[in-house]
């Protein structure tokens, strides 16, 4: 089984495969000392639970571990877990890494598909059963439940470690809308073309066209506009750790987007990723004075 | 916290002085051509292919040099307090965000050059998540466009690559690696003759390749013969702008010129026995980028503990990153130079293959590694690189500290760190 480990992978070719194991498990509140002599501070902490969790073998039954190059702290992290076996400091899971490339140019589209091309050719997956896996995910993405009935919170941000923050959201009364960090990998995205008749290249382009993640060439506040009306959101809040580069140039933007969508919002930036920081409570105090 | 920035570093070489004085008529140049006679010109990431545009004579503004420049004039500090009350987080990257935080600031009355004009493009590598939202909203604010470059995955990790760079360059930076460069470089040179009307001479590109291997040559024999002598000869203080204001000017008959002088200076040193200092006891080895705003700071332990920075990566990183064989395939030659400049610095195993070798070669007895906490990209690689220097049976400091940000540099501080460090290590 492979598990993932960033943003935008091609779910379609582990599932043909039949060795899609999800996003890889960890404890976001584990200690991590042998991974803070490798890894340094500015990597996303849950870089820090994962290499923590190889070094004691918690992914000995994985056959892989598939990082991204659509996140700084995936790939770099692959470089990282090579190394560390190289050196024969880790054992465990073969780390791999999908090439995904994501400027707003064909020459990146086709590198994309590359990459998807063979990823599939080492799984031994070819086109007859990558086009099936499209099919059978286009269901799944169709078959999404609809958000429930009831006053929206926009969380929006750095995805979360786990729903900590939604909870705080829900204990409110409003219905928490915005993705954990494993929901986030494990998101599959929009529907893909089917009977392209290159299927790579159809999982590719829909890569390539997420419009997430750090390294998206979206503009951040016309997607953040686009998540409010979307889930009509009665409330945001824009939460973000210390640990992100990406983001967190995009707050003046968003910080108009969220003014002119004239939507109460709590921005809350620099934050822990553990959330030890009261944000649970910021959240309620701000949830708290919002009327109906 | 009792700052103590800026302090001049010693200089002994003739061609020191020359290459500054080059680089500062280059700069009343440069700035004549793009702000009073508005050329067409572009604001490049360092590890872009500046080569094209030299071959095409588009004008550069380096976005690390800029941000050098303006740190120089100790302005950083002003700039970066812009940028926050404009509404981004103090945390932000620093080193690759100044020349946009000098823009936002807008203030010409203040600004080097008045600040920049609207260029034709800006063009980076995403090397890291930061850059492409750095030079995306420098763009925006000078009504300009961005052309990003991909930084494609390196599958094929050779910790030896040093060895190979120069004749196996296929094989080290993969052959897809350098063919989707190849195909992103032809794309960047369409760009830039559509906005230009400038042509991309071949015939100029081929000779500027080839001048380039003959001027990084002169580095690398330099380098070599510095790593062997002891003492060090010249200063890091003095390697750095003879390595790297050539190298701004690469492939230039000035900067071949200037490289064989520099080496021929360096060698008339070596053969009259004479150090950079005369008290050297230990050799150093600094990881990481220059300390603009301080350039004193290397040479201030050498009276009193003997201590000599002997080693920075701009000299010796101009023989494996830049000489390339042509092998009649110059563009793919420069795209193998393009792949892989940042990541040999900041991934293992490259990274760490490279600094052990290299504090091997030149009798390294301690190393001092920058930590910068507010960037991942340059922290990147050196806990594993700090390891095997360890593991290879050489001390390494890591301290917090940034390049361009003076406001969390503390002169004394960080001399008193490295004096206690090789005290507790035994080394004085």
């Amino acid at each position: 089984m492979i598990a993932i480990a960033g943003p935008d992978l091609p779910h379609e070719v582990l599932l043909a495969a039949a060795c899609h194991a999800g996003p890889i498990a960890f404890d976001p509140e584990r200690e991590t000392p042998q991974a803070l002599q490798w890894v340094e501070s500015k990597f996303a902490p849950w870089a820090f639970a994962v290499v923590e969790g190889w070094a004691e073998h918690a992914y000995d039954g994985l056959e892989a571990v598939l990082f991204s190059r659509a996140d700084d702290t995936s790939q770099r992290l692959y470089y990282y877990i090579c190394e560390l076996q190289r050196r024969g400091l880790l054992a465990g899971p073969e780390p791999l890494i999908c090439d995904i490339a994501k400027i707003p140019r064909a020459s990146s589209v086709d590198r994309t598909a590359d990459a998807v091309r063979k990823l599939a050719q080492r799984l031994g997956v070819g086109d007859e059963a990558l086009e099936a896996a499209i099919v059978a995910t286009n269901q799944r993405r169709d078959s999404v439940p609809a958000l429930a009935d009831g006053k929206r919170c926009l969380l929006a941000g750095t995805p979360p470690p786990d729903d900590r923050l939604h909870r705080a959201i829900a204990a409110q009364g409003f219905v928490p809308v915005g993705r954990t960090l494993a929901e986030d990998w494990a998101d599959l995205g929009e529907p893909v073309a089917e009977a392209s008749g290159d299927p790579a290249l159809a999982i590719a382009r829909g890569m390539h066209a997420r419009q997430s993640g750090s390294r998206s060439f979206a503009d951040p506040a016309t997607r953040l506009r686009a998540a409010i009306d979307a889930c009509s959101a009665s409330a945001v809040v824009l939460w973000r750790i210390e640990e992100e580069e990406a983001q967190c140039w995009h707050l003046p933007a968003e910080r108009r987007a969220l003014d002119e969508a004239g939507v109460p919002a709590l921005v809350l930036t620099r934050r822990d990723w553990l959330a030890r920081d009261g944000a649970a409570a910021e959240i309620t105090a701000f949830l708290s004075e919002i009327t109906p | 916290m009792s700052v103590t920035a800026n302090q001049r570093s010693r200089k002994t070489l003739a061609c020191t002085a020359e290459a500054t004085a080059y680089q500062k008529a280059f700069g009343a140049e440069l700035r004549r051509r793009v702000v009073e006679d508005r050329e067409p010109y572009a604001i490049v990431q360092a590890d872009t292919p500046h080569e094209l545009f030299h071959a095409m004579d588009i004008p550069i503004v380096t976005n690390q040099w800029w941000s050098a420049y303006i740190s120089a004039k100790q302005l950083s500090a002003e700039y970066f307090d812009a940028m926050t009350a404009k509404g981004f987080p103090e945390n932000s990257c620093k080193y690759c965000s100044l020349g946009l935080a000098c823009t936002l600031a807008n203030d010409p009355e203040r600004a080097p050059w008045g600040g920049l004009p609207q260029p034709t493009v800006l063009v980076a590598r995403l090397t890291c998540d930061c850059i492409q939202q750095v030079f995306g909203l420098w763009a925006e604010a000078l009504g300009s466009e961005f052309f990003p470059m991909e930084a494609p995955a390196w599958t094929d990790k050779d910790p030896d690559w040093f060895l190979h760079a120069r004749d196996d360059w296929r094989r080290v930076y993969q052959p897809d690696r350098i063919a989707l460069m190849v195909r992103e470089m032809h794309d960047l040179i369409a760009l830039l003759e559509n906005r230009t009307g400038r042509k991309f001479d071949e015939a100029k590109f081929h000779h500027l390749m080839e001048q380039i291997n003959v001027q990084e040559g002169y580095i690398w024999e330099a380098a070599q013969a510095i790593g062997n002598a002891r003492p060090c000869p010249v200063s890091i203080a003095e390697q750095m702008p003879n390595t790297m204001i050539p190298q701004w000017h690469r492939g230039s008959d000035w900067a071949v010129a200037h490289a064989k002088k520099f080496r021929d200076q360096v060698l008339e040193k070596i053969a009259a026995g004479e150090g950079a200092s005369t008290n050297e006891k230990l050799r150093l080895m600094w990881i990481g980028a220059g300390v603009w705003h301080d350039p004193g700071f290397y040479q201030s332990l050498e009276e009193k503990l003997g201590a000599v920075f002997v080693w920075s990566m701009y000299m010796p990183f101009a023989g494996p990153a830049y000489i390339r064989e042509l092998q009649g395939s110059p563009m793919e030659a420069l795209a193998s130079r393009v792949a892989s400049m940042n990541e040999t610095l900041h991934l293992p195993p490259w990274m760490s293959g490279w600094m052990v070798s290299e504090a091997e070669r030149c009798g390294i007895d301690a190393v001092v590694i920058l930590l910068p906490p507010d960037n991942r990209l340059s922290q990147s690689g050196n806990k594993l690189t700090a390891l095997a220097l360890e593991q290879a049976g050489v001390p390494v400091l890591m301290i917090d500290a940034d390049m361009v940000d003076a406001k969390i540099w503390d002169h004394d501080k960080m001399v008193g760190m490295v004096a206690d460090f090789l005290e507790q290590r035994g080394l004085t």
